[in-house]
C-alpha cells in the first residue's frame, strides 16, 4: 500500500495539500534526522509539476515538498478530512449500493473476457446513470464525453480516409492524364523534307504541350499537398485524443478514483486497439513513473496500479477491523488513515460503520490533543489523556510522552523548590528567575500555581502585618508585637528600618519578661515586696506595658505596708517635705529592709538635708 | 467552857494594810518617774502627725523617746543624722555637733528634745538618756 501511497504523493499535486508554515513537531525529527545523515532528498532535484515534487517516506509517515516538511498523520487539512470521514455515517444506503451496482456492471462489460461492442455500447450507456449519483461528481460524465470524443475523431479519421482515397484517384488520374499529354501526337506534323517547318512546327507542339501540361502538374502537386495534410490531420487527431483520454485516466488516478481509472482504461483500450497505450508525458514522469512503481508509463500501469490499490485497500480496511476487535486502537487508527489516504472513495472505506469510525475518532482526538497538550507544555492533562489512552488502546506507546511529561515534572520541581527557598530567604532576584524557568518548563503546572498564590498570599499577609506593626507601635501596644513576634519578624524581614524598630521592641519586652519572671519567682518565696520592688523597676521604664502593669498592681495587694510607705516617701519627697519622707522610706526600710528603692530615698533625702555629708 | 470570841476586824485590817501598802509603792513609783524625765514639760511629738506633713510643725519642740536604730549620715557642720524607733515607727533625728561628744551608738535609748527644722527635719536640741 505504501507503495502506492507513494506514488499517488509523488504525482500528488493534485491532492493540493498546502504543508504547513511551520513543521510539525511529528515531522521535525525526521527531517533533522535526514539532514544530519547528510541525505540527498529525493524529491529535491526533480522539477515534474513544480520546483518541488512532494516526497513521501513511507518510514517515517513525513512528506516533503518544497523545502518543508510534515506528517501525513498530523497534518491539519488531513485531519480535518480525516475526522470528516469518521465522523460521517457509513454509506449503505441505497443510493450507494445502486452507485457501487452500476460502477461494477461497467466494469464487468468492460472487462477484458466480456468485451464487445455491445458490452461496450452498454457501458458507455450506464456512464450517464453513474453520474447522476453525487458521489461520482460527474467523473462518469467526463468518462463518456471523452469516450464520446474519441468516438467522434475515429468517425473524422474515417472521413479523411474517404478523401484520401478520393484524393488519391484524382492523383491518379491526373498523373495518367499528364503522361498523355507528355505523350503528345505527331498527326499533322510537316513532311520532313522542310527541316525548318519541321523545326517550326515542333515548337508549336512543344509549346501547346506545355500549356496543357502545366494545370495538371499544379493540380497534381495539390493532390499531392492535399494527401499528406489529410494524413497528417488523422495522426494529429488521434494523437491529441488519446492524449486527453491519458489525462482524464491520470487525473482520475490522482484523485484516487481507482474504479473510474479501470473503467476509462477498459474504454480507451477498447477504443484504440492499436496497442499503443504508452503514456504521453515528459521525461521526468516517465522516470518516476519508472522508478516508483517499477513499471513502464503505460495505461496498463495505470490500471494495474488502480487494481493494487483497490486490494490494498480492501486490506487495510479488513486489518482495521481485525485491530479494533483486539482494542488495537493505535494500530487500528494508522491503518485505517493510511487506507482513508489511498482508497477514500472506494465502498470498502465508505462503508465502515461509524460505530468503529467514531472508536477511531475518540483515539485520534485524544491523540492529538495529547499532541498539543505537549505542545503547550500542560503536563497535567497529558499525562491524564496518556492514561486515558493506556486503557482504551491497548497498543498505545506511552514511553515519549511520559519521558516528556516526567522530565518537565521532575525539572519544574527542582526549580519551584528552588523558587520557595528564595521566597523564604527574601531573595526576589531568584525568585522571579527560577519561577519563570519553572513557568516556561511547565506553565500549567498546578504546583506553581500553588507556589504563585502561597507567594501573592504571603504578600498580602507581609503588607497587612506591616500596616498591623506600624499601628500597634504607634499605640505603644509591645505587648501585642511581641505576642506576634514571629508573624511581625517575618513581614519585617525586607525593611531595615522597621527591622531595627522591631529589634528594640523586643528587647524592651524581654527585659519586660525577665522582671516579671524575676517578680514572680521573688513571689514564690512569700517575698512581696522584693517581687513588687522588681516589677516596680521594669514598669518605671515600660509603664505602658499591661502585663507588667497587672503584676505589680497583684504584688500591691500583697505588700502594702511597704508600697504605701515608699509612695509617701516619694509623695513627701516631690513636696519638699523632706523629714516626713526620710521617715517613710525609713518605715519603708523597716518593712523590707533590703529595699533598693528605701534606701536610694534615704540616701537621696540625706544628700538634700545634708549636702555635705559623708 | 466559854465560847471564844472571833476578832471580826482582823481581815479588815489587812486589806487596809495591803491597800495603804499598794498606794505608798504607786506613789513612790509615780514621784520616782517624774522624777527620772528630764524634760517633762516639754510635749511629745506627735508622730502621725509628722510622718503626714513635718512642715506644719516647723519651729515646734517636741521631745521623743526612742533607741538608735542606724546612723543614716554624718555632717561636719550640721552633725549626725540617726534613726530611731519610736514603737512602731522611725524617725529621723539629727543630733547637732554640740552633742558631739555624746556616743550615740544602735540600741541605746534617748530622750530627744528636738525642734522640727524648715525641712521638717527632727534637729536636736537637748537630749538625755532613757
Amino acid at each position: 500500500m505504501k507503495r502506492i501511497v507513494c506514488f499517488v504523493f509523488l504525482c500528488g499535486a493534485a491532492l493540493a495539500q498546502v504543508p504547513d508554515a511551520q513543521p510539525q513537531p511529528g515531522a521535525a525529527p525526521a527531517a533533522s534526522q535526514e539532514s544530519s545523515q547528510g541525505e540527498k532528498k529525493p524529491g529535491g532535484s526533480s522539477t515534474f509539476l513544480g520546483n518541488d515534487v512532494p516526497f513521501f517516506d513511507p518510514g517515517s509517515d513525513i512528506v516533503q515538498w518544497n523545502g518543508k516538511s510534515w506528517n501525513i498523520n498530523n497534518n491539519r487539512i488531513f485531519e480535518a478530512r480525516f475526522e470528516k470521514f469518521l465522523n460521517a455515517p457509513e454509506a449503505t444506503t441505497e443510493t450507494d449500493r445502486a452507485y457501487n451496482r452500476i460502477l461494477t456492471q461497467i466494469m464487468d462489460k468492460l472487462a477484458p473476457n466480456n468485451i464487445s461492442a455491445k458490452s461496450t455500447d452498454e457501458a458507455f450507456q450506464l456512464l450517464p446513470q453513474a453520474s447522476e449519483f453525487d458521489i461520482d461528481a460527474r467523473l462518469c460524465d467526463a468518462i463518456a464525453n471523452q469516450v464520446y470524443a474519441a468516438w467522434l475523431a475515429k468517425r473524422s479519421n474515417a472521413r479523411l480516409t474517404a478523401a484520401n482515397q478520393s484524393l488519391e484517384k484524382e492523383r491518379q488520374r491526373l498523373e495518367w492524364n499528364s503522361k498523355m499529354t507528355a505523350a503528345g501526337t505527331s498527326l499533322g506534323a510537316p513532311s520532313s523534307s522542310d527541316p525548318a517547318a519541321s523545326e517550326e512546327w515542333k515548337k508549336k507542339q512543344q509549346l501547346k504541350r506545355d500549356m496543357e501540361m502545366q494545370p495538371l502538374v499544379t493540380r497534381l502537386a495539390e493532390v499531392n499537398a492535399l494527401l499528406k495534410a489529410n494524413q497528417l490531420k488523422r495522426e494529429v487527431a488521434e494523437l491529441q485524443v488519446k492524449i486527453e483520454f491519458q489525462a482524464l485516466i491520470v487525473q482520475h488516478f490522482l484523485q484516487r478514483r481507482f474504479q473510474h481509472v479501470v473503467i476509462g482504461t477498459r474504454f480507451y483500450r477498447s477504443i484504440f486497439s492499436d496497442g499503443d497505450s504508452l503514456l504521453r508525458v515528459g521525461e521526468d514522469s516517465k522516470s518516476l513513473f519508472s522508478k516508483t512503481t517499477g513499471m513502464p508509463p503505460t495505461v496498463g500501469t495505470l490500471d494495474s496500479l488502480a487494481n493494487e490499490a483497490m486490494r490494498d485497500v480492501r486490506e487495510g480496511v479488513q486489518a482495521f477491523k481485525f485491530l479494533l476487535e483486539k482494542d488495537e486502537l493505535e494500530s487500528a487508527t494508522k491503518r485505517l488513515a493510511e487506507t482513508f489516504i489511498l482508497g477514500e472513495y472506494m465502498p470498502e472505506v465508505r462503508t465502515i460503520s461509524r460505530d468503529d469510525k467514531r472508536r477511531a475518532l475518540a483515539f485520534v482526538q485524544q491523540s492529538n490533543q495529547l499532541i498539543s497538550a505537549i505542545e503547550v507544555k500542560d503536563y497535567a492533562l497529558a499525562e491524564k489523556l496518556v492514561k486515558s489512552l493506556d486503557v482504551t488502546a491497548k497498543d498505545f506507546d506511552n514511553s515519549k510522552p511520559m519521558a516528556a511529561i516526567e522530565t518537565a515534572r521532575t525539572v519544574a520541581a527542582m526549580h519551584i523548590a528552588k523558587a520557595k527557598n528564595a521566597a523564604v530567604s527574601g531573595d526576589k532576584s531568584t525568585l522571579e528567575s527560577e519561577l519563570k524557568s519553572a513557568t516556561e518548563i511547565w506553565p500549567r503546572n498546578p504546583a506553581l500555581a500553588e507556589v504563585g498564590g502561597m507567594i501573592f498570599s504571603q504578600a498580602d499577609v507581609q503588607q497587612r502585618a506591616l500596616v498591623d506593626f506600624d499601628q500597634l507601635l504607634s499605640q505603644k501596644n509591645h505587648r501585642q508585637i511581641f505576642d506576634d513576634k514571629m508573624r511581625f519578624i517575618a513581614a519585617t524581614a525586607m525593611y531595615p528600618e522597621k527591622q531595627e524598630q522591631l529589634r528594640k521592641v523586643l528587647d524592651d519586652m524581654a527585659t519586660i519578661e525577665a522582671a516579671i519572671i524575676r517578680a514572680q519567682e521573688v513571689e514564690k518565696r512569700g517575698d512581696y515586696a522584693g517581687a513588687w520592688e522588681s516589677a516596680e523597676t521594669a514598669f518605671l521604664q515600660f509603664p505602658d506595658d499591661n502585663k507588667l502593669n497587672q503584676v505589680r498592681a497583684n504584688l500591691t495587694t500583697k505588700a502594702p505596708e511597704f508600697v504605701r510607705a515608699l509612695k509617701q516617701a516619694e509623695e513627701k519627697e516631690r513636696k519638699g517635705q523632706l523629714g516626713s519622707s526620710l521617715a517613710w522610706y525609713l518605715k519603708a526600710q523597716r518593712a523590707y529592709a533590703a529595699s533598693d528603692f528605701a534606701r536610694q530615698g534615704i540616701e537621696r533625702v540625706n544628700a538634700q538635708l545634708l549636702p555635705d555629708a559623708k | 467552857m466559854p465560847r471564844r470570841k472571833k476578832s471580826s476586824l482582823q481581815p479588815l485590817g489587812i486589806l487596809a494594810a495591803v491597800l495603804l501598802i499598794a498606794a505608798a509603792f504607786l506613789g513612790s513609783a509615780l514621784f520616782r518617774s517624774a522624777g527620772n524625765d528630764p524634760f517633762r514639760t516639754v510635749p511629745a511629738l506627735d508622730i502621725p502627725a509628722f510622718l503626714e506633713n513635718a512642715n506644719s510643725l516647723r519651729g515646734n519642740v517636741y521631745k521623743v523617746e526612742g533607741e538608735v536604730s542606724n546612723s543614716l549620715a554624718w555632717s561636719p557642720s550640721a552633725g549626725r543624722l540617726i534613726a530611731v524607733d519610736v514603737k512602731d515607727e522611725t524617725i529621723p533625728v539629727l543630733v547637732t555637733t554640740e552633742f558631739n561628744a555624746m556616743n550615740i551608738q544602735r540600741g541605746q535609748k534617748f530622750i530627744f528634745v528636738i525642734e522640727v527644722d524648715e525641712n521638717g527635719l527632727l534637729k536636736t536640741k537637748n537630749l538625755s538618756k532613757a
